[in-house]
């Protein structure tokens, strides 16, 4: 593994100009000169859209007030984008000072020296509250036991709920000991066909964020624990998609794979004509922006036994090998993901999920937040695990088959069997394939 | 003995062939840096282990190719590219023949239409996609809208494995302005006198078709089967955009298995060797398409 730490020598010789600096700050005339020649520009890859950016330059420039000397500098991919340019970049040799790093990719941008080893300088910072964080989302980021980057935001999939379609069905809304059984029976209740209206939005997820929201209440677990073999050829997962099945294509209460791209972001449940969907903490601001219905969340339904799981993920921040000075990449991410950072850009900003319980806490007041938004802190205490794969170093390639299964389940093109039979085969050997890696 | 069987070159000519290669130098100069140098230097590194960092290669051989033939997912791909190409080189180039056909028509206006046919050809290939996802969308799509007019339940194209290679062959005509625009240039090319001819021995317009205008437009049609099997190989905007190579593997091309090889998986030497099977097709491809040239193509003043 090719990995690059803030070595303390380095830090000490870092330390030792920026306290010559400072003595030099005091010789009159030659300060601005001094001040000038010394600013250090960090650049950055992020994927903001354009409706978050001016939040980040708010944030950025009170942080260029508090630290004169370091100028920021964004280059802005587009979502879709950035895990693929990022690569690029890396091969170029191009890579700016600090990049957006998701969940998923952690792992092996780690393993191809794409961010460095940030563990000591991290655990060595005493004001900075590592502890302070979801353990779930540092999770994503720790390879080999060390941390490589550190998260921003971490947030469960949970139950929303469209409330209005509730009440004009004159039906009791979800409640916390609601078993999927009764999510079930209410879709099928809330779907009224001729009017094209269903009663959940079909949405199954396998990887990731969303992926044990149906199996997982089973008992059903996609990968062992060290993501080395695919655990899916089980009665529970077979028992949870059957579930889903039925529920979409035999019943018909779920909008199907092709029934889902008449709506925006093939999104039913935002677009108002399903009663039930997945919902994460990151997509509160488009159901305020964009949804003309009154709507709320509930926990994840029970499972038979009266379990309840659900699936969390995130993203982070990590420092590249190719900036040279990670000490000043430091100085701004210990602000920036501090409580107080990820209070002013993703709690009072409404954005969501930050990866402190405290800012979550906060984001509850913000205007996206929900009625019932204290549900989702309670997923992250109480019963979400972050989704694999994101371990191994064929995640994207596990990430990619289970996708693609879902997709040909959600369009009804494949059968429970087949799709388990086809991700157990394939994902095994994309897993062995990186086995002595 | 070489010297002997060379024919003497008057100094006139080798001042002719040094300007000659003093023109061409710059191009000369860009096609052996851009392209054939990364296209060898591609060749090197599909024998290698290369994920991001060239710092440290491990020579593997034949590793990547031997993975890439036990890929069922690399040979699904292999037919889809195929079933494409077939499909978006015959109705393609049918399609604008037509086209060419009926914009070589002296009829007022035509220059409104030869311009109309040509618009997709300079509207950014994103768009175009874009435009397309909506036509094909199964509920509120305009192609479906109108074949519930007439009482057809369209299928769902690209959101079915069965339709979306149709689908995408379909898309592709609407494309097809380039290789209309040199047919058209080709049609117009062709001696008026030969078709007065063939109308004083009573040929109709089906018989001047056959026997006038597709042996003398034949060197153009040669042309365009050409460029058209390359740039359907090359084809990626529209499955990055509107497929993603789905449903399940179904538009899964080489050029989108190559891709998420290099970018998604990071397995760039895997991808560098998928490049170089497909340079090899297409090299073996276009070495048929001159083998069999030489019985169908007509060039005017050839001595056969």
């Amino acid at each position: 593994m090719s990995t690059k730490q803030l070595s303390r020598r380095n830090f000490l010789k870092l330390a030792a100009a920026s306290s010559t600096g400072a003595v030099v700050g005091y010789l009159g005339p030659l300060s601005n000169i001094a001040s000038a020649q010394d600013t250090v520009e960090l650049t950055f890859g992020r994927h903001w859209e354009a409706a978050f950016r001016p939040r980040q330059a708010e944030y950025d420039e009170g942080f260029m007030e508090r630290h004169p000397d370091i100028k920021i500098s964004i280059t802005y991919n587009t979502w879709a984008d950035h895990n693929n340019v990022v690569p690029a970049w890396a091969a170029a040799g191009t890579l700016p000072d600090v990049i957006y790093v998701h969940g998923s990719r952690a792992t092996p941008w780690a393993h191809e020296g794409i961010i460095i080893d940030i563990h000591d300088i991290v655990v060595a910072d005493e004001e900075f509250n590592v502890d302070g964080m979801w353990e779930e989302s540092v999770r994503l980021y720790r390879v080999n036991g060390r941390i490589h980057a550190l998260p921003y935001d971490h947030g469960p999939i949970i139950l929303g709920y469209n409330k209005d379609m509730f009440d004009a069905a004159g039906m009791d809304y979800p409640s916390e000991d609601w078993t999927m059984e009764d999510m079930a029976a209410a879709a099928i209740e809330l779907t009224d066909a001729d009017m094209g209206v269903w009663g959940w939005d079909g949405r199954l997820d396998l990887g990731n964020g969303g992926g044990g929201f149906f199996t997982g209440a089973w008992g059903g677990v996609h990968m062992n624990e060290d993501e080395t073999a695919m655990t899916m050829d089980t009665p529970e997962v077979r028992a949870a998609l059957n579930h889903w099945y039925n529920l979409t294509h035999v019943e018909g209460a779920g909008a199907s794979g092709t029934e889902m791209e008449a709506f925006p972001n093939s999104q039913p449940f935002r677009a108002g004509v399903a009663a039930m969907g997945h919902i994460a903490t990151w997509s509160t601001p488009s159901m305020r922006a964009l949804a003309n219905f009154e709507w709320d969340v509930a926990p994840t339904p029970m499972g038979p036994d009266g379990s309840r799981y659900t699936g969390a993920f995130g993203s982070g921040y990590g420092i590249t090998p190719t900036s040279d000075k990670p000490d000043t990449a430091w100085t701004y991410l210990r602000e920036y993901l501090s409580l107080d950072g990820m209070i002013f850009m993703w709690s009072l900003s409404g954005r969501g999920s930050p990866a402190r319980p405290e800012g979550l806490e906060v984001w509850l007041n913000s205007d996206p937040a929900p009625p019932s938004g204290r549900y989702f802190l309670e997923a992250m205490f109480d019963y979400a695990v972050t989704g694999p794969p994101f371990q191994s170093l064929a995640a994207a390639q596990v990430s990619n088959i289970l996708t693609r299964e879902a997709d040909l389940l959600r369009l009804g093109e494949t059968t429970v069997d087949d799709a388990i039979a086809a991700i157990t085969e394939e994902g095994n050997a994309a897993l062995d394939s990186v086995a002595d890696m | 003995m070489f010297r002997r069987i060379m024919r003497p070159i008057s100094p006139s000519a080798r001042r002719e062939e040094r300007i000659f290669y003093l023109f061409i130098l710059p191009w000369l100069i860009g096609l052996i840096l851009f392209n054939a140098g990364p296209v060898f230097g591609m060749l090197g590194l599909s024998f290698t282990d290369w994920r991001i960092s060239l710092d440290d290669l491990q020579f593997i051989g034949l590793d990547n190719y031997s993975k890439l033939f036990a890929d069922p997912i690399f040979w699904t791909s292999v037919g889809n590219t195929l079933y494409i190409v077939v499909g978006r080189v015959v109705f393609g180039v049918s399609f604008a023949l037509l086209l060419a056909i009926l914009l070589n028509q002296k009829v007022p206006g035509i220059a409104f239409f030869r311009a109309v046919y040509y618009l997709p050809t300079v509207t950014a290939g994103v768009a175009v996609a874009l435009v397309w996802i909506w036509i094909f969308n199964p509920r509120l799509g305009i192609l479906n809208h109108t074949l519930k007019q007439i009482g057809i339940t369209g299928p769902p194209w690209i959101h079915s494995s069965t339709w979306v290679k149709p689908s995408l062959i379909l898309m592709s005509m609407f494309s097809v302005g380039p290789i209309m625009i040199i047919l058209l240039a080709g049609l117009q090319g062709v001696p008026k006198e030969l078709y007065e001819s063939a109308e004083i021995d009573g040929a109709g317009n089906w018989a001047k078709f056959r026997n006038v205008t597709l042996p003398m437009l034949s060197p153009v049609l040669f042309f365009v089967i050409i460029i058209s099997v390359v740039s359907s190989f090359q084809n990626f905007t529209e499955i990055r955009v509107m497929t993603e190579g789905g449903p399940g593997e179904s538009s899964n091309v080489m050029i989108w298995y190559l891709w998420k090889h290099a970018f998604i998986f990071l397995n760039l030497g895997v991808a560098a060797a998928v490049a170089w099977i497909m340079f090899v097709i297409l090299m073996a491809l276009t070495g048929l398409q001159f083998r069999l040239g030489r019985r169908w193509v007509y060039y005017e003043g050839e001595a056969r």
